[in-house]
């Protein structure tokens, strides 16, 4: 998995309080891992949201945003939907640890009122600095800690805990 | 220090912990079911050890789909039992009921234990003084490997509430209100520790069914405070007076739209459901069977029962309960989750209207996007089931008239 500390995409402005059962319907919760995708946000206002999302797209929310359920299926369904980074006013606590464990990233920032679908952000993960494409005006989050870059830089928990372990069986 | 970080301090073996500090605490228990659990175990096949870091403290439990409703959850189910086989971790496959039920009474933890839990109301725990904190299953794999957890520690406030709960009014209703009054993300990373008079009033059942629903004000802990020792230096106390909290109902579309029973009177519903982690014990199913009791569910509403456990179960069948809620037109189901999140037994359509004692009412949760679910105490749901419509507790059985009551 490759670390991008700079990433470009258009936005998917979703709005406030958008819980886990919408990112991830009840429904398809015994779906197979790689059926999770082709439920990203099947539950929301845009239920066909897998097939319209591409590589990069960059998620837009207001508060709360993943609030509900610890269901890990939220977060791997966006982000191999092609979800690049989710940016939120804020994040309820399990899906955002979910989403850094397993290398989507995430930051908070109060952008739902300043930007329109299909806008082009560019954003820079380690100085939480995005940049609207069109007239360059930049706009600061909040500073991702130095834990949180080191999960997303070895590309989640899981390769972290490897190289904590290393060697023991 | 307060009891929360206290607890944090012992588990990181550090003097003392101050909010905001990043620290690594030894967990005395994790725990998944058949939706998280599989996914935990395909991270932890990654890390590549061939053990749990103590195969006493991994716990599994089938509940969210059991019996199996499709092949695909069945496929889950046998993850885990293949898991459980090789590893040697305990794994309850029989329908013994919802993980967090199950770990209460099976493998109930002691005060400022750590309770690691793949299930975002793990937080019940905190009910009986364990400091219990929900995580996803990545999460969950890591401390299956190492049998810690990097945390931070937490900011903590006391929601302190003094008095006595008016007739009609549940514990339920008590976590209805503070979730309508914070919102659903009133301490979102915090952690919250209940005090005051009304704490000695309530029994076990009741305080679980409060920290429950913590999660649905976004905490990272529910705990209710040791009397025996002082709670310590809190961010911030919150004080109610029990008196003040009315029968409460919490409407779609999320849990932190409450408003008084009294206000939602003549909505016509279609389901209504009493089970649940948050609302499917024994002292529930009494009241609800005292309330159906020679009385009949209404024309056009289909009422679940959804005990919590097997234990609940039995002691439901040995207390004829089971004969109230049929004669009443009820229907008893196995232990387990029920229809609460969606995936099986007992879905809404769109149009279709729930009163239910679970604890979530996102769209979709019970079904359709468009099917409504209103969250009550078991007391407001089963006269409610019995009126057709949404009532106020004393409606159709007078307040003062259960047995409970008039032992007060």
């Amino acid at each position: 998995m490759s670390w991008k500390s700079k990433l470009r995409g258009r936005v998917w402005n979703l709005g406030g309080n958008v819980d886990t059962d919408q990112i991830f319907p009840g429904y398809a919760m015994a779906a197979p891992a790689d059926k999770f995708k082709e439920y990203a946000l099947a539950g929301s206002e845009i239920p066909d949201f897998a097939k319209k999302v591409q590589a990069g797209d960059i998620i837009v929310a207001g508060e709360n945003f993943g609030c509900g359920s610890s269901r890990e299926q939220a977060t791997v369904a966006l982000k191999e939907a092609g979800v690049g980074l989710v940016i939120a006013k804020s994040f309820a606590r399990i899906f955002r640890r979910n989403a850094i464990n397993i290398g989507l990233p995430v930051l908070v920032c109060d952008l739902e009122q300043q930007v329109k679908n299909g806008q082009e952000i560019e954003v820079d993960l380690v100085s939480a600095e995005v940049t609207f494409c069109a007239s360059g005006e930049k706009i600061s989050g909040t500073i991702l800690a130095s834990n949180v870059l080191e999960t997303l830089e070895a590309g989640g928990l899981i390769a972290k805990v490897r190289k904590q372990l290393g060697g023991r069986t | 220090m307060n009891q929360i970080e206290r607890y944090l301090a012992i588990a990181a073996g550090k003097e003392e912990v101050h909010a905001g500090e990043d620290i690594t605490v030894k967990v005395d228990l994790a725990i998944a079911h058949d939706i998280t659990g599989p996914m935990a175990v395909e991270q932890f096949k990654k890390i590549g050890i061939n053990h749990v870091f103590d195969a006493k403290k991994v716990v599994f439990v089938l509940d969210h789909i059991i019996p199996a409703a499709t092949v695909e959850a069945k496929v889950l189910h046998n993850v885990l039992k293949q898991f459980s086989q090789e590893y040697g971790v305990k794994l309850y496959d029989k329908g013994e009921g919802v993980i967090h039920q199950v770990i209460a009474e099976k493998h109930r933890l002691k005060r400022g234990e750590i309770l690691i839990g793949a299930d975002s109301h793990t937080c019940m725990a905190g009910a009986y003084g364990a400091l219990a904190i929900p995580v996803g299953a990545t999460e969950l794999a890591a401390t299956m490997a190492t049998g810690t957890i990097d945390l931070e520690v937490p900011d903590v406030c006391e929601i302190r509430i003094d008095g006595k709960l008016q007739l009609g009014v549940y514990a339920k209703d008590v976590i209805l209100h503070l979730i309508g009054y914070f919102g659903t993300a009133g301490f979102t990373d915090q952690g919250v520790i209940y005090t005051g008079s009304l704490m000695d009033q309530l029994t076990m059942d009741d305080k679980m069914t409060i920290s429950n629903m913590g999660i649905e004000m976004g905490t990272m802990i529910s705990y209710f405070a040791d009397p025996d020792q002082p709670v310590g230096t809190v961010k911030e106390v919150y004080t109610f007076q029990a008196e003040d909290i009315p029968a409460s109902v919490a409407c779609p579309p999320n849990p932190g739209i409450v408003v008084k029973a009294a206000d939602l009177s003549s909505t016509k519903i279609s389901q209504v459901v009493i089970g649940s982690c948050t609302n499917g014990r024994l002292s529930d199913m009494l009241v609800a069977a005292e309330v159906l009791r020679g009385r009949k569910v209404a024309e056009g509403v289909t009422l679940l029962i959804i005990p919590a456990s097997v234990d609940i179960a039995q002691q439901m069948e040995d207390q004829g309960l089971n004969r109230i809620f049929r004669e009443a037109g009820g229907m008893i189901t196995s232990p387990g989750c029920g229809p609460c999140f969606g995936a099986h037994m007992g879905l809404l359509a769109a149009g279709d209207v729930a009163v239910s004692t679970t604890n979530r009412n996102f769209p979709g949760r019970m079904g359709h996007r468009d099917g409504k679910v209103f969250l009550a105490s078991p007391r407001l749901a089963a006269e409610s089931a019995i009126a057709g419509t949404i009532v106020t507790p004393g409606m159709v059985v007078p307040l003062g008239g259960l047995a409970d009551e008039l032992e007060k």
